[in-house]
């Protein structure tokens, strides 16, 4: 057996493992870490297809950037999953079929394309490298999504600030300009006081 | 293609995202005393939008992914329009009430540019993001007056719920890709042609699913009395108004670019969601002692009209749709804008009770709200009734005569929720003295009024033939 | 014995063979690179004891050359302890994990030509995406040791490194813009012919032109090394383990080998930092004068002679590293934070629309043209 084959599946199972982890870990602190290593596994995944690119930004958007957010904020919260747990039994039918209707479509969808003859394959690169084909794609083809999605996350970074900024009022706030700006004159007062009596304000 | 002729194209929305994105920084180092000013060019740059797409040149750009032909050209000046009446309306409402922020010109246009690329689009990935930039838009602009506990849960659950839908829509999109293995719709009807399978039509009915809960069709209509209850009057009246022309727009655009050839099975779609919306709207508003969730249960069953006559997927059918939904819009603008105008002591009128005796107290503004229920009723020769006349003869013209009588049928008891307004403005006791109206929002009521009643008869002479030319755009018999 | 040099490359190519070859080249870099940083930890210590005028360590082997070695002797053979209520398995994973992602970067850095375990194309990415997850072991340490300050001092440190890490990923593109490549063999290639040509002073294309460039990359060096200061918690951006306010931060429940571990990982980061800037900014394995000469050694002198340039290198901005940490006091959180996104964050954005417009109509457009 080759490395690769050995290498996809050590990847294939630890991604499927620590999926399933997940949703059964008790802890949601340990679900949130074993997320990352799904992410982890699966960025292995891409750089067995030859898309290393793609492996690098799924770690370093994912891992290194989401998935810490995620950990944060789950950690502050102190999540009670026992609880949130309670009607697991109870739901279980109603997602069991859901689950079973996304199988069916999934392989509809599956043999729809098997029915093409076309099959998963690495896509062709012709000398160029995998980075400058995404980019091309990206910046020509789909420039216009490209733009688009944009200003849908603009939109999302407005409203996020519209939403929750409040200034508050008679809040002393550090203005680094001002202070630098600051000179002998306006900083410094000298007074000669008379004996006794101090310096009135 | 040339760029200076892509630009040309694109012209509407280039200036729509650029104006938007030098309105923020106006606004961020002004802060918000720039508020007004900030209203005034963000009007400026709707007008001319409008402009634009009027005379921008067609033809699909960026390999399909926008296009525009003349239903976009038709759907872009009425919504780029509307979107200004609702800037007009909020920014004064919302300074009145203290939460005047500069943004909220600022997401008028981002939600206008959404709804521009919506009715534009001609790819999946276009519709999602255009679906997904005028939503966004439309949460935060729902949840504008933050202090306001209602205003929050409004937005709260139409962001969940709209979440929700737009994974649906995402799944069905996502479904036909695999089938159709591009998300062109040029593309996906070559594959439909070819074969049929089961999997795309599956994929059809979650996207369907998807648009018609934006567009707020019964069974997807739950988050509409909600958010029309909770969220500030104007924005409401922006929400009631140009998003839905748009979501319509981009259904008929998706259906009948992209699945031509399996008209039969997606017409029994929207039909059945068409009967619903009718059902749902006409008798659920019965019960409504608020009259935003009224006109929400109103806006329910004119949406079921408006998928009648897309169902007929004929290019009279698409005639009726755009003229039904222009002439809607402008009479439930003018119902909220008479409901911004109106308070009192501060506080907003909202229960049918509050308006009880109107017409002694505010005689302009019981005239005009008379005169918009009786159109939004579809008493000849308003307004309204021209919208419905021309959905029924598309419908019938198709010999869809069940649907259409279903839908007379329901306007009955339609009818007597209207009819309940009226009677209590013109007969009941006055309930006490209400505020002087905002001179902002009575104009916009009283100029929607006029239209309904004596100038629709002059303006129908020309939306009929503009809306005959959009019609034409998709080719169809 | 010619046969069995061909039975030996024959034996190299095959899995097993490729398989015991890179641990080999993994193992003698890692041994190599600890007894490095042995050293240069008691550099760190020398010079800040000379910054303060003093002796610092001298009593461990001729001037205390061996002190690491006895802390190293003194932390081993300590207690682990685990404190109460800790998750025991996360806090036994935090110290491993962060010293495993610090070694793994070294996989890609090129130290002399072709010395390197893993010539890959995006070997830039790979740095910044193994940097970026740096900051597991320190939350997971934070968190796992169940009490107040290590759980603060983690969440500032995640906090701190993701908002610098940012700007390092714009300073990152700008550099790949620069170099036209994500790969760092490459990247030090280009740089090649003299200090001018190095990237900090714009690159090598487009003639002596290619100095205005200078006006954007110098800053961006400076931005880069403030923002790897913070990125591996050095002073003035100690803030995860100010012990002034959070004791020692993330690793106050850590003592003996896990403690041992966080701290070695530190250190193994920032020689990482040093020679990622090397190689970014400062020709990695390049002479600063052109080296004609070359083209007459053996490959391994050629080899050997770059080896010596990059190394003087990353000493010379580990001793920046070791200076900073002596002279500037450690900075307040929200002026961190201001630096990092109100002025690092639009200087680097502005930086690479600069580097991206200067490379399109400027005159080396030798990617576009």
């Amino acid at each position: 057996m080759d490395l690769l084959a050995i290498a996809f599946y050590l990847l294939a199972l630890v991604a499927c493992v620590s999926a399933f982890m997940v949703v059964i870990a008790r802890n949601p602190v340990h679900s949130v870490l074993f997320l990352i290593l799904t992410f982890f596994s699966s960025a292995g995944l891409f750089v067995l297809l030859g898309a290393e690119f793609l492996a690098m930004l799924l770690v370093v958007v994912y891992v290194g950037a989401v998935a810490v957010l995620f950990l944060f904020v789950v950690m502050m919260l102190d999540v009670d999953f026992g609880s949130l747990r309670q009607g697991f039994v109870r739901y279980l039918p109603a997602g069991g079929v859901v689950a079973l209707v996304l199988v069916v479509e999934m392989s509809l969808v599956a043999a729809a394309i098997a029915g093409k003859n076309a099959t998963l394959r690495a896509p062709s690169t012709n000398g160029v490298s995998n980075v400058e084909q995404i980019g091309r794609v990206l910046y020509t083809d789909y420039f216009y999504f490209f733009q688009a999605a944009g200003m849908v996350l603009l939109v999302a970074m407005i409203g996020a600030i519209v939403l929750t900024l409040r200034h508050k009022p008679g809040v002393k706030r550090q203005d680094i300009a001002a202070q630098t700006a600051r000179t002998e004159a306006s900083g410094l007062r000298l007074t000669k006081p008379a004996t006794g009596q101090g310096i009135s304000e | 293609m040339m760029p200076s002729n892509l630009l040309q194209i694109a012209a509407p929305e280039l200036i729509l995202a650029i104006g938007a994105l030098a309105l923020l920084v106006l606004g961020a180092f002004r802060g918000n005393r720039s508020t007004l000013l900030v209203s005034i060019l963000a009007g400026l740059v709707l007008i001319g939008a409008a402009a634009a797409a009027a005379v921008a040149p067609l033809g699909p750009i960026f390999r399909g992914g926008f296009v525009s032909d003349e239903v976009s050209r038709f759907s872009k000046v009425a919504i780029y329009l509307m979107s200004s009446v609702a800037l007009l309306l909020g920014e004064r409402w919302l300074n009145r009430l203290r939460a005047g922020q500069f943004e909220y010109p600022v997401l008028i246009l981002l939600a206008a540019l959404g709804m521009g690329m919506m009715v534009s689009a001609g790819d999946l990935i276009s519709l999602y993001i255009g679906v997904e930039l005028q939503s966004l838009a439309l949460y935060v602009l729902t949840a504008f007056r933050r202090d306001d506990g209602k205003a929050s849960e409004a937005a709260l659950k139409y962001f969940v719920l709209g979440a929700l839908s737009s994974g649906i829509l995402l799944y069905g999109a996502s479904l036909i890709y695999g089938f159709a293995g591009s998300t062109r719709f040029v593309d996906i009807a070559h594959a439909v042609h070819t074969t049929a399978a089961p999997v795309v039509l599956i994929g059809l009915v979650f996207l369907a699913c998807g648009l018609a809960f934006k567009v707020s069709a019964a069974p997807f209509h739950m988050w509409t009395p909600d958010v029309y209850e909770g969220a500030p009057t104007p924005v409401v009246a922006f929400i009631a108004a140009a998003p839905k022309l748009a979501a319509m727009v981009l259904f008929a655009r998706a259906l009948l670019e992209g699945f031509p050839d399996a008209i039969d099975q997606w017409r029994q779609v929207i039909m059945t969601i068409a009967l619903i919306s009718m059902a749902v709207g006409a008798l659920a508003g019965l019960v409504q002692k608020n009259l935003k969730r009224l006109l929400a249960y109103s806006s329910i069953l004119n949406i079921g009209y408006a998928l009648m006559a897309l169902s007929t997927g004929t290019q009279l059918g698409l005639q009726a749709m755009l003229v039904f939904m222009v002439l809607y819009m402008i009479d439930s603008t003018g119902a909220f804008a008479t409901l911004a105008a109106l308070s009192r002591d501060g506080k907003p009128m909202e229960t049918v009770g509050d308006f009880a005796g109107l017409s002694q107290e505010r005689p302009t503004l019981a005239i005009v709200l008379t005169v918009l229920s009786l159109s939004l009723l579809g008493l000849p020769p308003l307004s309204g009734f021209w919208g419905k006349f021309y959905v029924f003869k598309a419908a019938l013209a198709a010999g869809q005569w069940q649907i259409a009588v279903f839908g007379l049928v329901a306007s009955v008891p339609a009818a007597f929720y209207y009819l309940r307004i009226i009677k209590t403005m013109w007969f009941d006791a006055p309930a006490g003295r209400t505020d002087t109206p905002a001179p902002d929002a009575q104009a916009v009521a009283v100029a929607a009024g006029l239209w309904s009643l004596p100038l629709v008869l002059v303006g129908l002479a020309f939306l009929d033939p503009l809306a005959a030319l959009a019609a034409r755009a998709f080719g169809l018999s | 014995m010619t046969d069995f040099l061909s039975a030996m490359a024959a034996f190299w190519a095959t899995p097993v063979g490729w398989t015991v070859l890179t641990l080999v080249h993994v193992l003698v870099i890692s041994v190599i690179l600890l007894i490095c940083i042995a050293f240069i930890l008691l550099a760190d210590r020398k010079i800040w004891a000379s910054a303060q005028l003093r002796k610092g360590p001298n009593v461990v082997g001729p001037f205390g050359m061996l002190q690491t070695f006895a802390d190293l002797m003194k932390f081993v053979f300590k207690e682990i302890i685990v404190p109460a209520g800790a998750d025991k398995f996360v806090f036994i994973l935090a110290p491993l994990l962060s010293t495993v992602l610090a070694m793994g970067g070294w996989a890609v850095i090129p130290f002399a030509p072709g010395w390197v375990i893993s010539n890959i194309n995006v070997g830039i990415l790979y740095l910044f995406a193994v940097s970026s997850l740096g900051v597991y072991g320190i939350i997971m340490g934070g968190w796992a040791s169940n009490s107040k300050y290590p759980f603060l001092g983690g969440l500032r440190s995640a906090a701190q490194m993701v908002s610098y890490e940012v700007s390092i990923g714009f300073v990152i593109i700008t550099v790949i813009l620069l170099s036209g490549s994500m790969n760092l063999a490459t990247i030090i290639e280009k740089q090649a012919g003299g200090f001018w040509n190095w990237n900090v002073f714009g690159g090598s294309e487009g003639g002596w032109w290619h100095l205005i460039a200078t006006v954007v990359m110098f800053p961006m060096m400076v931005v880069f090394f403030i923002s790897a200061l913070a990125e591996t918690n050095r002073p003035p951006f100690d803030l995860p383990e100010a012990e002034s306010e959070l004791v020692a931060g993330y690793q106050v429940e850590y003592s003996s080998t896990p403690f041992l571990l966080f701290f070695l990982a530190e250190y193994v980061n920032i020689v990482l930092m040093c020679a990622m800037i090397s190689i970014l900014f400062f020709g990695g394995w390049q002479a600063p004068w052109p080296t004609p000469y070359l083209q007459h050694w053996w490959p391994f002198w050629v080899s050997a002679h770059g080896f010596v340039m990059m190394g003087v290198k990353i000493l010379f901005w580990f001793f920046m590293f070791a200076m900073v940490k002596a002279i500037v006091p450690r900075y307040r959180y929200d002026q961190l934070m201001r630096l990092g996104w109100k002025i690092f964050l639009p200087t680097s954005l502005v930086a690479v629309a600069a580097i991206a417009a200067w490379r399109v109509f400027g005159p080396v457009n030798g990617v576009y043209g």
